[in-house]
């Protein structure tokens, strides 16, 4: 396990070495896939597309098998917006974590981290884009003198991560192939940042987007893309052509190992082999070794029916644990798949958040009393839950960590989680909720009965379920529970504006935090928490939107982030954990239900180095991500 | 020449028809408070984002959001110029779509077509099912015949459509190889048509056509059993049989063509609860028809691209109403179009 800076030191040091074991390997290979046109002249041959120091995984020492280029590998996703899970699922990222949750240089050649708070960024020289550009310090100078710094394109300035108490870094741009962040005081989650699922990409392919650019675009030319796309300002058509994240523009160029051949609305889209990707392996052979990925955009009911039919050579998205019999049942009749069952990593299946920041005053009055929020938590019969739904496989109890992390507390987990309508019903008297309609509701301060709408993003049966049985607990301590199923965006805007009373969504992603983990999440810093989005925006806007946290729990849950980030040592900075993690377990702000119930991931049969145990988790993670995608291959090469 | 001034009255009432469903559709659709733009401006002023602020402002203005309800109607429609002169529906100008970000045109495309294509096929299927059952359900009444088409009928009335699908996606792909899922094999999507893409779209068409018909299919079966029950029991019948006519034709002769009547009539009925059936029949079985586009739209308040949609589901029944009224004409000489004046 590392924290220490002096660690990230050392790796670097290795990861300076590495590159001297690439000269010694053998000759890099010319994929079948772009052959013809590297003989048309199309492209250059592969030596001159790699990096002069491309990133070499050794497959073999982290028992893996090396593999051959080929194939296509099916997946399928719901939603058009979902193929930005290729962005996910690629993993290529500045640093990025491997299996050990340990982050290691993967597009830099190697990075330099002082204290916290001098951060140099070294590029692989010879680097290139996915359209041939090259990939230097001039794409990190153009993002942030022109992206980030630029008031119309980002009128808020730089991402929060990039403050630490308010003040910007001082990056500077020596040579083409370094680039340097330097802040006065230490920012120790900057490399954590830069690994994310959902990466905050720190540079652009500027060659490309300065096409859109007012400063340094023909002005004439500018107009005319301006008004072609329909859009007011040349900003706003930077914005729509700029989506390292959406991947929805198959002109923008990428770094990730595929890159996006299909354009509009599609069913099928398609995605190719990067020519240009960073990574081969010790026999010399480009990553990724799939040549295609297909998704196919599919109604969210057929994906388990489709995996069934083998249909998709790797899925996990989609599928849920009520899906396992129909996928072992598709294995038994002779399916050309196989199930493994990983390990989810967020903190909960299913939790309810009662939001704090709701626009209605008698209900923000009542949710924030912790007395009524403990009694919704201790009303839920949890294992009846898990047994009607998970077959008693998860664990039923409140919002915390895992077991894996060293955090882990049974006592948390257990905290207002037991079953007991009684106490739950003297918590409810007792905060002055006394009163009963003739229905046996019991009426709010203004007399309205107690009927509270928690909003589901309508996705997943058992979250609906889950609220079926939760509607007849609650009924039994006079609150009627009232579902309304939504869609994933829609439900997000809805409680981001106040408007929803309650939600129901997965717990913290992240509930596998070691020592070096932020904790961030579990303090009022972003609007996604769900219990307090208006207090997030507050810390996201730096005080322009939002409300200032104005509870004295969640005012201290400020501080120990305050305190982890100050913290010199593991000690301070599992102390801070620990508390917050208390925190969370006496206030209740999300009412957990269970956790760990098991991720079905199918997987074609012919498919290699997909790990048989893993982790299905969101960040750190990126779901398939930190297992690599790029180093599956199809035995033989065709799938 | 009288058939063609009566279909040319029915095409004038169907305009006049579609004109008040536009309006209620465009009511309907504004109903609920806010839009997709007020919601997005809400949702970007809350996380201080004000250049999307001003976009979703300038939108506002450019799709005339910003006006009184009747002023859009009538720019939606294209009776009143908007910001850039008369741009609506009657000028071909379908509207743009925020979530998607395009225009509305762009998106639906393709999936007219399909969607006509999906239901054809399923009106097709219910009279080829419908017809020679339920003759012989009359002509063999109260037979082992009869018991076992009314039983497998009202199974498929009663089973519940997305249920169907699965349990024959699940066989069919077992048993017959069946596709799941889809109106025709990804690679197709987009080619020019071919005799391969014709036979893919076939064979994805098998599983919807039986889901979305087979209700309807067993209803239709049902109603020309009773009518030709009623027929079969008249002295006309009798005095044929008693002369010596071959029954079956005699039957399709005479008391067929008296109980063809509601037969034709319901095309009217029968395409509106096809196509709105479908439309939710489309989302389960992820077909590219018009329905998932339309529940997304609805869902986003996707002002629009949903009243497009809407539009175009009304004028297909519309359509199909008058197909069955001219019909009825054509069939049955005691329906006369004049007799309402007279």
């Amino acid at each position: 396990m590392f924290k220490t800076p002096k660690f990230i030191f050392a790796l670097s040091i290795t990861a300076l070495f590495t590159p001297l074991a690439a000269f010694a390997s053998p000759p890099v290979q010319e994929s079948d896939f772009w052959r013809a046109e590297v003989e048309a002249g199309n492209l250059p041959p592969v030596a001159d597309r790699i990096p002069d120091v491309p990133l070499t995984v050794d497959l073999t020492a982290r028992g893996r098998t090396p593999g051959v280029q080929g194939g296509t590998l099916n997946t399928m996703i719901t939603r058009s917006k979902d193929i930005r899970q290729m962005v996910v699922y690629g993993y290529a990222r500045l640093v990025g974590y491997d299996a050990d949750y340990e982050l290691r240089p993967d597009l830099l050649m190697s990075f330099e981290n002082q204290d916290n708070r001098r951060f140099t960024l070294n590029l692989r020289p010879g680097h290139r884009w996915s359209n041939g550009a090259p990939f230097t310090s001039d794409d990190f100078k153009y993002w942030w003198d022109d992206v980030a710094n630029n008031e119309l394109l980002n009128p808020t300035g730089p991402p929060d991560f990039l403050r630490v108490e308010g003040e910007l870094p001082t990056v500077s741009f020596p040579d083409p192939q370094t680039v340097i962040y330097e802040w006065s005081k230490p920012n120790p989650n900057f490399l954590q940042s830069l690994a994310q699922a959902r990466p905050p990409f720190i540079f652009r392919p500027a060659e490309f987007l300065k096409k859109y650019h007012i400063a340094y675009a023909d002005p004439d030319d500018l107009a005319f893309e301006v008004n072609d796309a329909r859009v007011k300002s040349w900003a706003a058509l930077h914005n729509k052509r700029d989506n390292m994240y959406k991947f929805d523009n198959h002109e923008l160029p990428t770094l990730q190992p595929w890159i996006n051949s299909t354009s509009g609305k599609k069913i099928r889209h398609l995605f190719v082999r990067n020519p240009y990707y960073h990574r081969i392996d010790e026999n010399g052979v480009q990553l990724p070794y799939i040549d295609v990925i297909e998704m196919e955009i599919v109604s969210g009911g057929l994906v388990a029916a489709k995996s069934n039919a083998g249909e998709a050579d790797l899925q996990a998205r989609g599928l849920g644990f009520r899906d396992i019999a129909i996928l072992r049942k598709g294995e038994a009749d002779g399916g050309n798949y196989e199930t493994y069952l990983w390990g989810t990593g967020t903190a909960s299946q299913i939790a309810i958040f009662p939001n704090l920041n709701v626009n209605d005053d008698v209900w923000r009055g009542v949710l924030r009393d912790v007395r009524v929020r403990r009694a919704l938590s201790l009303a839920i019969n949890r294992d009846s839950i898990n047994k009607a739904l998970y077959f008693k496989l998860a664990k039923p109890g409140a919002m915390t960590v895992l077991e894996p992390s060293p955090f882990f507390d049974p006592e948390l987990r257990e905290a207002w989680a037991s079953w007991d309508p009684d106490m739950a019903n003297e918590l409810l008297d007792a905060a002055g909720l006394d009163q009963k309609d003739g229905y046996g509701i019991r009426k709010l301060p203004d007399g309205r009965p107690m009927e509270l709408v928690i909003e589901t993003a309508g996705e997943r049966q058992e979250v609906e379920n889950a609220m079926q049985i939760i509607t007849d607990d609650w009924r039994e301590i006079g609150v009627k529970l009232v579902m309304r199923p939504l869609d994933r965006d829609i439900l997000r805007n809805r409680v981001f504006s106040g408007t929803s009373m309650a939600s129901v969504w997965y717990g913290w992603d992240n509930g596998l935090p070691r020592p070096y983990t932020s904790p961030a999440y579990l303090a009022p810093t972003d609007q996604v928490f769900l219990a307090w989005p208006k207090w997030g925006q507050f810390h996201q806007t730096s005080g322009e939107a939002g409300e200032a946290p104005d509870m004295p729990e969640a005012q201290r849950l400020m501080e120990l982030v305050k305190n982890w980030e100050a913290a010199a040592s593991d000690t301070e900075r599992t102390a801070a954990w620990t508390e917050m993690l208390k925190i969370h377990a006496d206030q209740v702000y999300g009412i957990g239900i269970l956790a760990g119930a098991p991720q079905p991931v199918v997987v074609n049969k012919s498919l290699r180095n997909v790990p048989v145990k893993g982790i299905w988790a969101w960040d750190p993670g990126a779901h398939f991500g930190i297992h690599r995608p790029d180093e599956f291959f199809f035995e033989g090469g065709d799938g | 020449m009288e058939i063609l001034r009566y279909a040319v009255y029915r095409f004038g009432t169907m305009l006049l028809t579609l004109l008040v469903v536009s309006v209620m559709v465009f009511a309907i659709i504004n109903l609920p408070p806010g839009d997709y733009l007020s919601n997005q401006i809400a949702e970007l002023r809350a996380s201080g984002q004000s250049a999307g602020v001003a976009k979703a402002e300038f939108l506002r203005s450019e799709y005339s959001l910003d006006r009184p309800l009747y002023q859009q109607y009538l720019i939606w429609v294209g009776f009143m110029p908007g910001p850039h002169g008369f741009s609506g529906l009657i000028q071909g100008n379908y509207g743009w779509s925020f979530e998607f970000d395009q225009p509305v045109a762009d998106i639906v495309g393709d999936t007219l077509w399909l969607t006509v294509l999906v239901n054809l096929a399923a009106v097709l299927f219910v009279y080829l099912v419908a017809l020679p059952l339920g003759v012989i359900a009359a002509a063999r009444s109260r037979t082992w015949v009869d018991y076992t088409s009314a039983f497998v009928g009202y199974l498929g009335l009663a089973t519940p459509n997305f249920l169907l699908a699965l349990i024959l996606f699940y066989y069919g792909h077992k048993y017959f190889d069946l596709p799941i899922g889809g109106l025709m094999d990804p690679i197709y999507e987009g080619e020019p048509m071919s005799w391969d893409k014709v036979k893919s779209i076939l064979i994805h068409l098998i599983v919807p056509t039986f889901v979305i018909g087979t209700s309807g299919a067993a209803a239709m079966m049902q109603r020309l059993r009773a009518n030709l029950l009623d027929e079969l029991g008249k002295p006309y019948v009798e005095t044929a049989v008693a002369k010596g006519m071959a029954p079956a034709r005699m039957l399709t002769k005479y008391p067929l063509r008296m109980a063809f009547n509601p037969f034709v009539a319901d095309i009217g009925n029968l395409l509106p609860s096809m196509v709105s059936g479908s439309v939710l029949v489309s989302v389960v079985l992820g077909l590219q028809t018009i329905g998932p586009t339309l529940l997304t739209a609805l869902k986003t308040q996707d002002l629009f691209l949903s009243a497009f949609v809407l539009m175009f589901v009304a004028l297909l029944t519309l359509i199909g109403t008058m197909i069955s009224d001219v019909l009825l004409v054509l069939l049955d000489p005691r329906i006369r179009y004049e007799g309402r004046e007279t």
